[in-house]
C-alpha cells in the first residue's frame, strides 16, 4: 500500500486514511474530479465526505507520470498504468482519436487504483492434479472476478520457485495487459520464484514466438487468449515442447468448446487440464478439474444451488 | 613605494579587464553546454521515455560546471519536494543562474521552455525543445560576436586604463 499512499495527493490519502479498521481490506479507490471520493473496501462501495478538486486530479497525474506525460503516452492510449507493488490505475476521460484509433486520454477525470493483492500458496493445492513428471498444458476456465489472474500468478510462483520434491523450472509470462506480473520498467512487482522472465505488454502471440525463441522457457505463461493467432501460438509452444498455462473466459468447458477462435486448440486436445473456477462460496474457488478426455478429476463438495 | 603603489594599480585593473573577457568568452561556451543538454534531453524524452527526474539527472552528470547545476537542482526538487514541474524549474533557474556567465535573455528562454516541461506528448515536447534550441542559437551568435568584438578589448582596455590612472596620479 506504500506505494499506493505514495502518488495519492496528501488531501485524498489523509481523507483515506482516517477511515476506521477496513482500511485493510480496501480493494479500489475511486477518484472521479468534482465528485465525492469513492472507496470499495471489503465488496463494499462507500462515498467518502470529500470532493475531490480539479487540481488533486492535475497532482495525481503529474506524480502517476512522476511530471513527464510524455513518458506515459503508451499508458494514456491503453487507458491504465501499472505502478510499484503491482497496483493499477484505470484513466477515464477525454479520448482524442488519431484515424479512427485512440491517441490517447487527456484531461483525465476518472482514476480508478485496484489493489494489487496476491495470494501466496493459492496454487499449492493443484500440484498432485497439474503436475505428472512434468507440467501438464492447463487452461483455467472462469468468468472475470472468479480470480482465474491470480490463481495463474501463484502457479508462476509455484512453478519458478519449485517445491520440495518438484525442481524448479524456467517460466516466461507473456503479460500483455501488464496484470499476471504487474511490472514496473520491466521489473516484476510481486513475489515470483527467481527462474522467471516476463515480456511485459506484449502481445500474447508474437511474445510467446519470442520467447519459445529466445529464452527456452519450460513453461510458458498468458493470459486470456482468444484470439485466433493466439491459439496458434499456443499449439506452436505446446509443439515446441513447452507446457502452456493460460486462462479462458468462461464457466465451464463446454462454452470454451463453443468458441470458434479456440476451435483448433481444443480440437487437437493440446490442454490436458482444465480448471473451472467460480466464485461460489469466494473469488477464486474451484469447481471441478477435467483431464483432456473429459474425465473429472476433482469436484467441489458443496454445491451451492440458486 | 610610489612604484609599487603604481605596480599594484596596473594588476588590478588588468585583472578587472581580463575578468570582462573572461565573462565573454564563457558566454557562448556555456550557451553550446546549455544546447548540448537540450539535446540530451531531447533524446531522453524521444527515445528513452525517461521521465523528467531521471533524465535531469542524466544530464546533470554528462554536463560541466556550472550549467550542470541547474539540471541537478531540478532533478532534486523535483524527487524531493512536492511542487508542480514549473516551480521546480523556476526555483532551479534561480538558484543556479548567479553562477553562471549567461544573461538575461536566455534566462527569459528557459523560464519559458519550463512552462513547457512534461505537460505535453512527446512530438510536442520535441518541438517545444527546439523552439528554445532556437532561441537560444540566436543568443549564443549574439553572444559570438559579442566576444570577438570586445574580449580583446577589455583586456587591452584593462591596461591602459591602469596606466592612465597611474599616469595622473603620478
Amino acid at each position: 500500500m506504500e506505494a499506493v499512499w505514495g502518488i495519492l495527493p496528501k488531501t485524498i490519502a489523509m481523507a483515506v486514511q482516517q477511515l476506521p479498521s477496513w482500511r485493510d481490506g480496501i480493494e479500489e479507490i475511486r477518484i472521479r474530479v468534482s465528485r465525492p471520493l469513492e472507496v470499495i473496501a471489503n465488496g463494499t462501495a462507500r462515498l467518502l465526505p470529500y470532493e475531490v478538486t480539479k487540481e488533486d486530479g492535475v497532482q495525481l497525474l503529474n506524480k502517476l507520470s512522476r511530471y513527464s506525460i510524455y513518458a506515459v503516452e503508451e499508458e494514456l492510449k491503453r487507458g491504465f498504468m501499472t505502478i510499484e507493488g503491482g497496483h493499477r490505475v484505470g484513466l477515464a476521460g477525454k479520448v482524442i482519436t488519431e484515424g479512427g484509433k485512440v491517441k490517447a486520454i487527456r484531461d483525465v477525470a476518472s482514476f480508478n487504483i485496484r489493489i494489487a493483492k496476491e495470494q501466496v500458496g493459492i496454487a499449492d493445492p493443484l500440484i498432485p492434479y497439474v503436475y505428472d513428471g512434468r507440467w501438464c498444458h492447463t487452461m483455467i476456465i472462469g468468468s472475470p472476478q472468479t480470480g482465474k489472474t491470480t490463481l495463474l500468478r501463484d502457479v508462476a510462483r509455484l512453478i519458478s520457485s519449485g517445491t520440495e520434491r518438484i525442481p524448479a523450472q524456467k517460466v516466461a509470462i507473456v503479460d500483455e495487459r501488464s496484470e499476471i506480473a504487474g511490472c514496473v520498467k520491466g521489473i516484476p512487482q510481486f513475489s515470483f520464484g527467481p527462474r522467471l522472465d516476463v515480456l511485459d505488454a506484449c502481445p500474447k502471440a508474437e511474445g510467446m514466438m519470442m520467447m519459445i525463441r529466445s529464452m527456452s522457457p519450460d513453461v510458458i505463461i498468458v493470459d486470456e487468449i482468444g484470439r485466433e493467432e493466439d491459439s496458434e501460438a499456443v499449439l506452436e509452444a505446446a509443439n515446441a515442447g513447452v507446457s502452456v498455462w493460460t486462462t479462458v473466459h468462461g464457466r465451464s468447458i463446454k462454452d470454451v468448446q463453443q468458441r470458434p477462435t479456440l476451435g483448433s486448440v481444443m480440437e487437437q486436445k493440446v490442454f490436458e487440464r482444465f480448471i473451472e473456477l467460480t466464485n461460489i462460496p469466494h473469488p477464486g474457488a474451484i469447481r471441478r478439474i477435467l483431464d483432456a478426455s473429459g474425465t473429472v478429476l476433482y469436484e467441489q463438495r458443496t454445491v451451492v444451488s440458486r | 613605494m610610489k612604484w609599487f603603489g603604481a605596480l599594484l594599480i596596473i594588476a588590478a585593473s588588468t585583472w578587472l579587464g581580463f575578468a570582462a573577457a573572461h565573462a565573454l568568452y564563457e558566454r557562448p561556451r556555456q550557451l553550446r553546454q546549455l544546447k548540448a543538454a537540450l539535446r540530451a534531453l531531447e533524446a531522453e524524452v524521444m527515445y528513452g521515455h525517461t521521465p523528467l527526474a531521471e533524465a535531469s539527472a542524466h544530464i546533470a552528470r554528462q554536463t560541466a560546471t556550472p550549467v550542470c547545476e541547474l539540471f541537478f537542482r531540478f532533478a532534486e526538487t523535483l524527487r524531493n519536494e512536492e511542487t508542480s514541474v514549473v516551480e521546480a524549474w523556476e526555483k532551479s533557474l534561480q538558484a543556479s543562474w548567479g553562477k553562471t556567465a549567461l544573461k538575461q535573455g536566455e534566462l527569459e528562454v528557459m523560464k519559458q521552455f519550463g512552462a513547457t516541461l512534461g505537460q505535453y506528448d512527446r512530438l510536442t515536447q520535441q518541438k517545444q525543445i527546439a523552439l528554445a534550441l532556437a532561441h537560444l542559437e540566436r543568443e549564443e551568435e549574439e553572444a559570438i560576436d559579442n566576444q570577438a568584438r570586445y574580449a580583446k578589448m577589455a583586456k587591452s582596455l584593462g591596461v591602459l586604463a591602469g596606466l592612465l590612472l597611474v599616469i595622473l596620479l603620478m
